[in-house]
């Protein structure tokens, strides 16, 4: 074979080569947003996870007015001041006053039960009498029924199918794994490149971050489950699964950081020095302002891998999607179970086969996860053109 | 005077208590991995030794046994660690030749815009999470590979296979290209100036010369494919027992294993579990060995 074709052959394949690679990208990130972009809406994005059906006693003390943009097929209450509309076989509430009853309604155990728009009207009862809404109902009944008296009880279903649960669970997981491993890999990695002497000491604390680096997500999560679920009693929770990604990201954070310091260049210190700080005024006032950029990329980076881990928190924080909220009090806990969006994208497709919602759940953490991207590219840009 | 003493005293203590914080923080990442170690091996090597309060198991049986039946006491991992194996062999058979030539081409053969495209594109291949690749898997890869496979399901070694090398290409381009890019300017040039064309040069001279950045990436590419789990449970089919025979053939691997039944394992199962994980370390000690060695005499040269 002459050198000239074997020069081409070679060529070609580098070229299919980086063709191949690039059209991967587009082909995965392609096939996510298509498959899931239909599911992609407001309410998938704040509705709870679960649909739940509830009796809630409406107590009306005005008269309300109805918007001007009602449609003409909206059924109004004054009473309540709510229009409900009918969908398919169903009744969807699709207008609310800001003063409406609705806002304060209370169920049977006289907990406060949030309503909002989109949630389907069941059932009203009032005055001892019992109407079922559906398509078969006359609407004039409804309206009478509604307006009826001043107390009513309504059985109403909330619609699920939403992601917010996830959503909430994800910030407090980022929130948690990054006040405890932000600090720890910060200052360590200050020890490490301003305090330490190379030795013995440095060598095993290297030594051990490349271990830390290198254990598979899934051998963390069995560590975790045992170490903070258990030995710890923290149970299945935020808590737990935050702790576990806070070793787990102990050695990116502590190796953006130490790049982040080594590029401070010498004459900065040794300019602070001569004008007679001390090493902790050196550090605090000309070493740390000017490292942030970097320090921030690490953070970024970080957000992005807790946002994306899924082996590591199957069971530690666990599978259910629900919001991190103590049944009891009500109040969000970090000691309470929850799910974040990636875990519950594999369950959806292991338990269900559910490769629609998943896809959905995908199309949002790529968006931030890309997004995150993004903004690490241009503080590192910024940062080594303010360095030159 | 008298002032200025207690004022620099104060210093020193500052000074001293902050040294200890800093330490001490760096101290935290050791102490991390000695916690790992105790209680994944504590409890991992537990069933191999008499006594043990949940029954004992053979050590030979659980290493080379080609059947895992918790239901029946059954808890062998000598399938799986073969079956491990050849999926990141595989792997890196079909990625690295690819990740090489994706590599070359952003650092030496494409202009610069087009660099500028294909270098981001790739990292953003390694920022999209595992389970997306899991899902992507799922339902795109495993009917394909179903179409061809003599067996009625798509989740194979051949899925397990692709999905890999799709996820260790970013590592191993990453690595190389910055390898090729320290490759010394006179090289290529002494290599030109003797009547060499580009390509010759690129896989005569600078490939060579880059050789043991190559290395670190490849490796770093092993240790990412053993140790993925949720990009591949979904396309393995996890069975109960057997080598894969063909690329057909639906595998379990050492992470799947844990990552599927850590949830309801109790007792032995439980700890047989945490014994998979020893093995899991183990694999990737020798990796991180390697790592070093081939660090080190990349240093010396």
């Amino acid at each position: 074979m002459s050198r000239k074709v074997k020069d081409q052959l070679c060529n070609m394949l580098i070229w299919l080569s980086a063709a191949f690679s690039v059209g991967i990208l587009v082909l995965v990130v392609g096939f996510i947003f298509s498959k899931g972009w239909s599911k992609i809406s407001l309410d998938f994005l704040f509705n709870d996870y679960e649909s739940k059906t509830q009796y809630v006693t409406l107590e009306s003390d005005q008269a309300y007015q109805a918007p001007a943009s009602l449609s003409e097929s909206a059924l109004f209450s004054e009473n309540l001041g709510v229009a409900l509309e009918l969908k398919e076989d169903h009744y969807e509430i699709v207008w609310m006053d800001k003063e409406s009853p609705l806002k304060e309604a209370t169920n049977n155990a006289d907990e406060k039960v949030k309503i909002s728009k989109g949630d389907c009207v069941q059932q009203i009862k009032v005055s001892g009498k019992s109407l079922k809404l559906d398509k078969k109902t006359d609407q004039e009944e409804i309206v009478k029924a509604l307006n009826e008296n001043n107390t009513l009880v309504m059985k109403v279903m909330s619609v699920g199918g939403g992601i917010f649960p996830m959503i909430v669970s994800t910030l407090l997981l980022v929130l948690v794994a990054l006040l405890f491993s932000a600090p720890i890999g910060i200052l360590a990695a200050i020890y490490l490149v301003e305090y330490a002497k190379p030795g013995k000491l440095v060598n095993v604390i290297r030594f051990a971050t490349e271990i830390l680096a290198g254990i598979p997500s899934v051998v963390y999560g069995l560590f975790g489950m045992l170490m903070f679920v258990n030995t710890l009693n923290l149970g299945m929770s935020i808590l737990a699964g935050g702790l576990t990604l806070t070793i787990l990201l102990l050695p990116t954070m502590m190796r953006t950081t130490e790049e982040a310091l080594k590029v401070v260049p010498m004459s900065y210190r040794e300019a602070s020095y001569g004008l007679g700080a001390n090493k902790i005024q050196t550090l605090s006032k000309v070493v740390l302002p000017s490292a942030i950029p970097g320090i921030l990329v690490g953070v970024i980076l970080s957000i992005g891998r807790i946002i994306g881990e899924s082996a590591a928190l199957l069971f530690t924080i666990g599978t259910f999607a629900k919001l991190p909220v103590n049944p009891e009090s009500g109040n969000f806990s970090l000691l309470e179970t929850g799910t974040s969006l990636t875990v519950r994208a594999y369950i959806e497709v292991k338990e269900s086969g559910n490769v629609e919602m998943a896809a959905a759940i995908g199309i949002i953490i790529l968006i931030v996860v890309f997004t995150l991207n993004l903004f690490s590219r241009l503080i590192a840009k910024k940062f080594s053109k303010a360095n030159n | 005077m008298k002032k200025d003493m207690s004022l620099n005293k104060r210093r020193v203590v500052l000074e001293k208590f902050f040294h200890g914080v800093f330490l001490l923080a760096a101290l935290i990442a050791v102490l991390s991995v000695a916690l790992i170690i105790i209680f994944i091996f504590g409890k991992g090597l537990a069933p191999f030794f008499s006594g043990n309060e949940y029954g004992t198991y053979s050590f030979i049986d659980f290493i080379t046994g080609l059947k895992w039946t918790p239901q029946s006491g059954e808890y062998g991992v000598g399938y799986m660690i073969v079956n491990s194996i050849f999926a990141t062999f595989g792997a890196i058979l079909v990625g690295v030749p690819i990740a090489l030539f994706t590599a070359v081409f952003i650092a030496e053969i494409a202009p610069k815009w087009l660099a500028g495209i294909v270098r981001p594109a790739i990292e953003l291949l390694a920022a999209i999470p595992s389970v997306l690749y899991g899902v992507f898997g799922f339902a795109v890869i495993t009917p394909l590979v179903k179409q061809f496979s003599p067996y009625p399901t798509g989740d194979s070694l051949l899925a397990v296979i692709i999905v890999l090398t799709i996820m260790i290409l970013p590592t191993i381009v990453a690595v190389v290209e910055t390898a090729i890019r320290a490759v010394p300017k006179s090289y290529k040039e002494g290599s030109l100036a003797l009547g060499a064309s580009k390509i010759q040069t690129i896989f005569k001279v600078t490939l060579p010369a880059a050789r043991s950045g190559i290395l670190t990436g490849i490796i770093l590419g092993v240790g990412r494919a053993i140790g993925e789990t949720m990009a591949v449970i979904l396309v393995a089919g996890n069975p109960e027992s057997g080598i894969a025979t063909t690329i057909f053939s639906r595998v379990r691997l050492l992470t799947t294993n844990i990552a599927l039944e850590q949830g309801y394992a109790a007792k032995l199962h439980e700890q047989m579990l945490f014994s998979t994980a020893v093995v899991l370390f183990i694999f990737i000690m020798i990796i991180n060995l390697v790592l070093a060695q081939i660090q080190k005499r990349g240093g010396d040269r």
